[in-house]
C-alpha cells in the first residue's frame, strides 16, 4: 500500500468531492466534501468549507463546516473552526476558536458508533403518500365523426374544453 | 512547489490553482492550472484540462488546452482533443482525438 500523502498547495482549490486512503494537507482551499479513512490537516493558510469525515483531523487553518472524525479531532491554536464535531477526542488547544457542536460520541457503552454513518443532512424516512386515485376520466378524443377539417374540429373542441372566450360564430366549411 | 495528488486520493470536481500539480490518483471534473499538470502512471483524469504544460503517462479522457505543450509517454493513454502549440506523442503511446497546433 502506498504509503503517499496529498499535499493541496495554497493556491490551489478544489471545489467538489475528494475522498482517499492517505492523509491529506491542505494548504490552499477545498470546497465540498472530505472522505478520508486518514488524517486531514489543515495547515494554518488552509481553507476547507467542507464537510469532512476522517479518521484524525488537526485544523490550524479554517474550517467551516461539520467534522466526523472516528479518533480525534484537533483545534491547534492558529485554528478555527465553525461547525459541529463528532469524535470521540476532541482537543482544542489555547488560542483556538471554535463555534459549534461536540458530540463525542458514546459516552456509554452499547450505544450507536461513534462515526455515524448517517449523513449530516438527516432525512427522515417518509413513506410517499401515495396519490389519491383520481376518478376524473379525461373523456378519450373521438374520432372525428364528421369529416370535418382541423380548424373547425379544433374550434368546436376549444368552445368546450377552454374557459369561455367569446363566441364567434364559427362557419363550418365543408370540404369536399 | 508541487502538488501530490495521492494515488488513493478520488477528486470529485474542479481544480484551479497556479502551481504545478502531480496526479497519481483518480480526478473528475475539470482541471484548471497556470502551471503543469503531469498525469502519473497510476493516474486516472477524466475531466476537461486548462493548463501551460501536460505531461501523461498515466489514463487521461477529457479534451486538454495547453498554452505551451503536451506531451503523451510512452505509458500513457490518451482520448480527447488537444489544442496546443507543441505537441509530443512517444512511441508507444496511446492517443485518440483531434489535434489543434494553431
Amino acid at each position: 500500500m502506498a504509503d503517499t500523502s496529498t499535499v493541496i498547495g495554497e493556491t490551489i482549490l478544489v471545489r467538489g468531492n475528494l475522498q482517499g486512503d492517505e492523509d491529506l494537507t491542505v494548504q490552499g482551499r477545498v470546497e465540498g466534501s472530505i472522505n478520508l479513512s486518514r488524517t486531514l490537516i489543515v495547515e494554518p493558510n488552509g481553507i476547507v468549507k467542507a464537510e469532512v469525515s476522517v479518521s484524525n483531523a488537526v485544523v490550524s487553518g479554517v474550517v467551516v463546516g461539520n467534522v466526523t472524525a472516528s479518533d480525534s479531532v484537533e483545534i491547534a491554536e492558529s485554528g478555527r473552526m465553525i461547525g459541529d464535531i463528532h469524535a470521540p477526542r476532541v482537543i482544542i488547544v489555547e488560542g483556538a476558536r471554535f463555534k459549534g457542536k461536540v458530540d463525542m460520541g458514546n459516552i456509554k457503552e452499547g450505544r450507536a458508533p461513534a462515526a455515524p454513518q448517517r449523513p449530516t443532512t438527516y432525512r427522515p424516512a417518509v413513506s410517499k403518500p401515495q396519490p389519491t386515485p383520481r376518478t376524473v376520466a379525461t373523456p378519450a378524443k373521438k374520432p372525428a365523426v364528421k369529416p370535418a377539417p382541423a380548424r373547425s374540429a379544433g374550434k368546436s373542441a376549444a368552445s368546450k374544453a377552454k374557459p369561455t372566450r367569446k363566441k364567434k360564430k364559427v362557419v363550418v366549411k365543408k370540404r369536399r | 512547489m508541487a502538488n501530490v495528488i495521492g494515488s488513493s486520493i478520488v477528486i470529485d470536481g474542479e481544480i484551479s490553482g497556479d502551481e504545478d500539480l502531480i496526479i497519481q490518483g483518480t480526478v473528475k471534473g475539470k482541471i484548471a492550472l497556470q502551471e503543469s499538470l503531469i498525469v502519473e502512471n497510476s493516474g486516472t483524469v477524466e475531466a476537461d484540462i486548462e493548463t501551460r504544460n501536460v505531461e501523461i503517462s498515466g489514463q487521461v479522457t477529457g479534451n486538454i488546452r495547453a498554452s505551451d505543450r503536451v506531451e503523451i509517454k510512452s505509458e500513457g493513454r490518451m482520448t480527447g482533443d488537444i489544442k496546443a502549440p507543441r505537441i509530443l506523442i512517444a512511441d508507444g503511446a496511446k492517443f485518440k482525438g483531434n489535434v489543434d497546433m494553431e
